[in-house]
């Protein structure tokens, strides 16, 4: 038998826990107000946050998120990391969508080593990123339909996500993260009749996003749910600082591949695509026509792409030196990520390790965005909200 | 819009506020300037009002350790044009460094300030809200990223959470945390 | 890949001597004299194999991406590579759930809630350690702000190695559960505590 005094210690010491002040005090609470936590396990995201919703009936009144569950203190262990030793812990910054972390780490100490990479290279650059954003996309959008309840769609693009998955993974060697661009090139090439299996799955893609364009805006309870809910106005969108999907459905057509470009999308012909209103419903479709975008992009770039070599001829450093100096100096490099623009500042002093480290990431400012939109919503459509935002809580804290 | 123009017109309007100013040579040129540190909101407010420059892309903070001063990096971009600007201000590295808060001129350097604060230290006047963003709460004070932070880089397994308040384990790597989100009280 | 019964250490920790609490693996226990009385008895008895029959077969993970491993954990659930023919679902509540995933970086400020989510679970429950991350800090380990050893506290059962591991390992994972549930050598029903 268990020790009875053993366990009333122990419940006594598990209630001292549970026993806090009266919220009516803390939080200045009406007779009709309620204060409710989605706690730091929640479904809404992969990814642990929490959201402090102050209800009235069920209409939320005020909101507060906290962040920091997934606060690991990456811009510091890069500054005792090697530049290349720093590269896999890019990739685990958002996992979602690795190779754009790794795209803005390595140009950004291209720019401070002052090299390009041939273009062979930058081809293959371009395509991964293109993959990447491909599979994150259909990520996102299938947790924003377990989020409402639609779980059919999630099942069908994890099925689709696993065909673009296999194509990353011919080529990378992995699923998730993928340390696959390296200082003045890319580590592998493509293999043999990787190109042919590409134009297949992609064809295959295209063709489901547009069965996914009508299941999406068909429903008339879907419609219901999602037109006209979570709005964010032009004016809204340029206070808060968003950049990606969620500003371009708002109606600006900004895109970091057209205003700063790099590598060889000015070669590459695409269009930015753009909504009407800003909310739930036009994110949605803007996501999935850039997933149709991207499908067009990698056949133009299998199409010019021509064999060439991988590393430029001379290297200052050579090509797999572990201990590399760098020479003093900044540099700032804007790529697209599927949420938004990342960017790495490295600020480095000549040495083989980094001075300081930020990462400017996108998630960042979605999430920055979210209390102000909760505000007069009732409490169902929160998680909705919150999903269609599509932001990953691990760039946030990094 | 260029970079020179940007340059030019900085140079004109604060002439003794703003020094070293220069173009990177290097795509995506950047407009990079040393900026006085009172004279920080309104060089801020110039370039939204005048220059058309309505994002803030970030505020970071970097610690020079021998120089000892810390300088607050702001890099300003736009939606209507491709230039970006990145300003460096000062700040002296005393017992409380401190600068002047630009959420007057834009609304999301809100949580960019809160996070240099709890890693760097450095406070901002004016700012509504100092609080935790990714830190715990007992570890306000601590300033992780400084450069003399002796809590890194760990090299030893850390013991979490334990129930027996005089083990070993709790007193050589105390874990302070243990209150519940809901139980602090700043939610005004 | 995965390693049950053996700890992985991080270099650099010194061996000293710890005072460790009791009760530090096993969850409490309610006290209702009939009821343990009568579990007692059948856990000693052959009835308690189709007990274990039947909940080995039905194993409901709470899906609780806490990092990288997440995604893993969350694509093993699904389509592709379906957990379901095994009779493992993911559950998004703890009370509805039997598993609990740790899939990755353990950090401090959730650790807490990581505590009360343990022990929110009905008995009888498993802990599974999925990464790197969970088993001895993974790339993180030199940060103020993970934590390692996280078997000190939780009583795990299998350790998947990897950084992230395939969906593939976490299915083996789960056989090895299976498995151990089936010779009664688990650490989730509690045999030997009386």
């Amino acid at each position: 038998m268990v020790n009875k005094h053993d366990v009333k210690k122990r419940m006594r010491q598990l209630a001292a826990d549970y026993i806090h002040e009266p919220q009516q005090e803390a939080y200045k609470l009406d007779d009709t107000e309620m204060m409710l936590h989605i706690g730091p396990q929640n479904p809404i995201q992969p990814g642990p946050f929490l959201i402090d919703l102050k209800i009235s009936g069920e209409t939320v009144r005020d909101s507060k998120l906290y962040m920091g569950y997934g606060h690991k203190g990456i811009e510091k262990i890069l500054e005792s990391l090697t530049y290349i030793q720093g590269l896999p812990i890019t990739d685990r910054m958002c996992y979602l969508s690795s190779l754009s972390n790794n795209e803005a780490y390595v140009s950004s100490v291209e720019r401070l080593l002052d090299i390009e990479p041939p273009e062979r290279s930058q081809y293959i650059r371009v395509i991964m990123q293109e993959l990447s954003r491909i599979q994150s996309h259909l990520l996102g959008t299938g947790e924003y339909a377990t989020d409402l309840g639609f779980v059919t769609m999630f099942l069908f693009m994890i099925r689709e996500r696993e065909y673009v998955l296999g194509l990353i993974e011919d080529i990378t060697g992995a699923r998730i993260t993928h340390c696959f661009p390296r200082f003045g090139g890319v580590r592998e090439d493509l293999p043999e009749g990787w190109r042919e299996k590409a134009i297949d799955v992609l064809a295959m893609i295209n063709e489901k996003c547009e069965t996914y364009k009508e299941l999406f805006s068909s429903d008339r309870t879907y419609r219901m749910r999602t037109v006209g809910i979570g709005t964010l106005t032009k004016e809204d969108v340029i206070k808060v600082g968003l950049t990606g999907p969620a500003l371009r459905a708002a109606g600006i057509d900004y895109d970091v591949r057209k205003v700063y470009p790099t590598l060889t999308y000015p070669d590459i012909d695409f269009k930015v695509q753009t909504g009407n209103n800003g909310d739930i419903f036009d994110r949605i479709m803007v996501r999935i026509n850039e997933i149709q975008e991207s499908c067009w992009i990698i056949e133009q770039a299998l199409d010019q792409i021509k064999p060439g070599p991988l590393f430029p001829d001379e290297l200052p450093y050579g090509r797999r030196t572990p201990s590399m100096r760098v020479p003093p100096g900044e540099a700032y490099v804007p790529v697209e990520d599927p949420r938004g623009e990342i960017a790495i500042y490295i600020v480095s002093d000549g040495t083989d390790k980094p001075y300081r480290v930020k990462v400017r990431g996108p998630s960042f400012a979605l999430m920055q965005g979210l209390p102000p939109m909760l505000e007069n919503v009732y409490i169902a459509d929160v998680p909705a909200i919150a999903a269609s935002m599509d932001s990953c809580n691990s760039e946030v804290d990094r | 819009m260029d970079g020179e123009t940007v340059l030019d017109s900085l140079k004109s309007q604060f002439q003794d506020a703003v020094m070293d100013a220069m173009v990177d040579s290097q795509p995506p040129h950047i407009v990079c300037a040393n900026v006085d540190k009172e004279k920080i909101v309104d060089v801020c407010a110039y370039l939204k009002d005048n220059l058309q420059f309505n994002r803030l892309s970030g505020i970071t903070s970097v610690d020079f350790l021998d120089k000892n001063k810390f300088e607050v990096v702001y890099m300003i971009a736009s939606y209507d044009h491709s230039v970006i600007v990145k300003l460096k201000a000062d700040v002296v590295r005393d017992e409380n460094p401190s600068i002047d808060t630009v959420i007057p001129v834009w609304w999301n350097a809100n949580w960019y300030e809160r996070e240099v604060y709890e890693l760097m230290g450095i406070y901002f006047n004016g700012h509504p809200e100092m609080t935790v963003l990714v830190l715990t709460d007992d570890m306000m004070g601590e300033w992780p990223f400084r450069k003399d932070y002796p809590g890194f880089p760990q090299t030893a397994a850390k013991y979490p959470y334990s129930d027996d308040q005089e083990s070993v384990v709790e007193s050589e790597y105390p874990l302070k945390w243990k209150s519940w989100p809901s139980e602090r009280h700043y939610l005004e | 890949m995965c390693m049950h019964g053996r700890k992985a250490r991080s270099h650099g920790c010194v061996e000293k001597e710890v005072i460790m609490p009791k009760d530090i693996r096993t969850p409490m226990q309610v006290i209702t004299t009939t009821t343990s009385a009568i579990h007692e008895f059948l856990k000693k008895s052959p009835a308690q194999d189709v007990i274990n029959w039947g909940r080995k077969n039905s194993l409901w993970f709470m899906t609780q991406p806490m990092g990288c491993c997440g995604v893993e954990m969350i694509a093993t659930g699904c389509s592709h590579y379906d957990t379901d023919r095994f009779g493992i679902i993911p559950r998004c509540s703890p009370r509805h759930a039997d598993v609990m995933v740790i899939s990755g970086y353990i950090v401090r400020k959730y650790f807490p809630a990581l505590k009360r989510l343990y022990e929110q679970m009905p008995s009888p429950k498993w802990v599974i350690c999925m990464g790197n991350c969970s088993i001895s800090g993974g790339p993180f380990y030199r940060s103020y702000s993970t934590l390692q050893n996280i078997d000190e506290i939780f009583p795990v059962d299998v350790y998947i190695a990897g950084c992230p591991p395939r969906p593939e390992a976490l299915i083996q994972g789960f056989i090895e559960l299976q498995k151990k549930i089936k010779a009664k050598t688990d650490k989730g029903t509690m045999y030997g505590v009386k």
